[in-house]
């Protein structure tokens, strides 16, 4: 069985989590041309290291970030949607 | 019943969804709770309007005590109130609830979107064990914690009872869930592990 920890809940079974995607910058709607926002929407990164996605544990609703090796799938974190505010 | 109230057609009652589904008893006890009070608030200002009736809130993920009633967080601004016998202390805050001028939250609809089961009996612990994936041993989950997680392979909430454990669930599930616990049961009774 794999393990997510969540930041709320504790270790669980990685089939009580959703993956919502990486973290993006989101962009400015008001000078942002079509080609951007297609490739914002359509388009999506594959490359090689750590990433910050958003996860969500499924019984609880709660949502939640974990930093992730993209080569490894190794989680290397989770916590609380609040540190990345805080970081910001 | 309150002139104009509608009146609740639970599951297992008879004209409910799932009339007719046996509730197991015997070495596993399955009882159905759905009925008696409940209420839940949800969303922004739920737990600073609670604070502010004098309701004591637990941390996250554990419950704690108001006046008979168990009070669940299940988030910071999820909490959930059973009152299996304080209806009268139930209807009060309920009744402040709805007269009560926002931010106050809202009502998370749990009094008739969960179903609340107990299960209960003397092999309890090894249905328990077939149901949930988690730890739920004494010494790692204490008579005030909350698991929220997969039990029977719904999400759902569970807890210590006095008699056992109880699950609040989808009530949409209750059928199914009913089917799941019998099939653990008679699983177990037939020698598997």
């Amino acid at each position: 069985m794999k393990l997510l920890t969540c930041p709320m809940n504790g270790p669980r079974n990685i089939d009580e989590f959703q993956s919502f995607g990486p973290v993006r910058a989101r962009p400015d709607p008001n000078g942002t041309a079509d080609r951007e926002w297609s490739r914002h929407l359509f388009r999506a990164e594959n490359r090689k290291g750590i990433v910050v996605e958003w996860w969500r544990h499924v019984p609880s609703n709660y949502f939640f970030l974990a930093e992730r090796d993209l080569v490894s799938n190794e989680i290397i974190r989770t916590f609380d949607a609040s540190q990345l505010r805080e970081r910001a | 019943m309150t002139a104009g109230a509608a009146t609740h057609i639970y599951p297992f009652v008879p004209g409910g969804a799932a009339d007719g589904t046996k509730l197991i008893s015997g070495a596993v006890v399955l009882s159905d709770l759905t009925g008696k009070p409940c209420f839940g608030l949800k969303g922004g200002g739920s737990a600073a309007w609670l604070a502010a009736q004098g309701v004591p809130l637990p941390a996250v993920n554990r419950i704690g005590d108001h006046r008979g009633m168990r009070v669940l967080r299940l988030g910071n601004e999820d909490i959930l109130f059973l009152a299996e016998n304080a209806g009268e202390t139930l209807a009060q805050i309920k009744a402040a609830w709805l007269t009560a001028v926002a931010p106050k939250g809202y009502s998370s609809w749990r009094e008739e979107g969960w179903a609340w089961m107990r299960l209960s009996g003397p092999r309890l612990v090894e249905a328990m064990s077939g149901l949930c994936a988690l730890d739920l041993r004494p010494q790692k989950f204490g008579v005030d914690d909350i698991a929220q997680t997969r039990v029977g392979h719904i999400e759902a909430v569970a807890f210590r009872s006095p008699t056992g454990f109880d699950i609040l669930f989808d009530i949409t599930a209750s059928a199914y869930f009913a089917r799941a616990v019998a099939a653990v049961a008679g699983h177990q009774h037939r020698g598997h592990p």
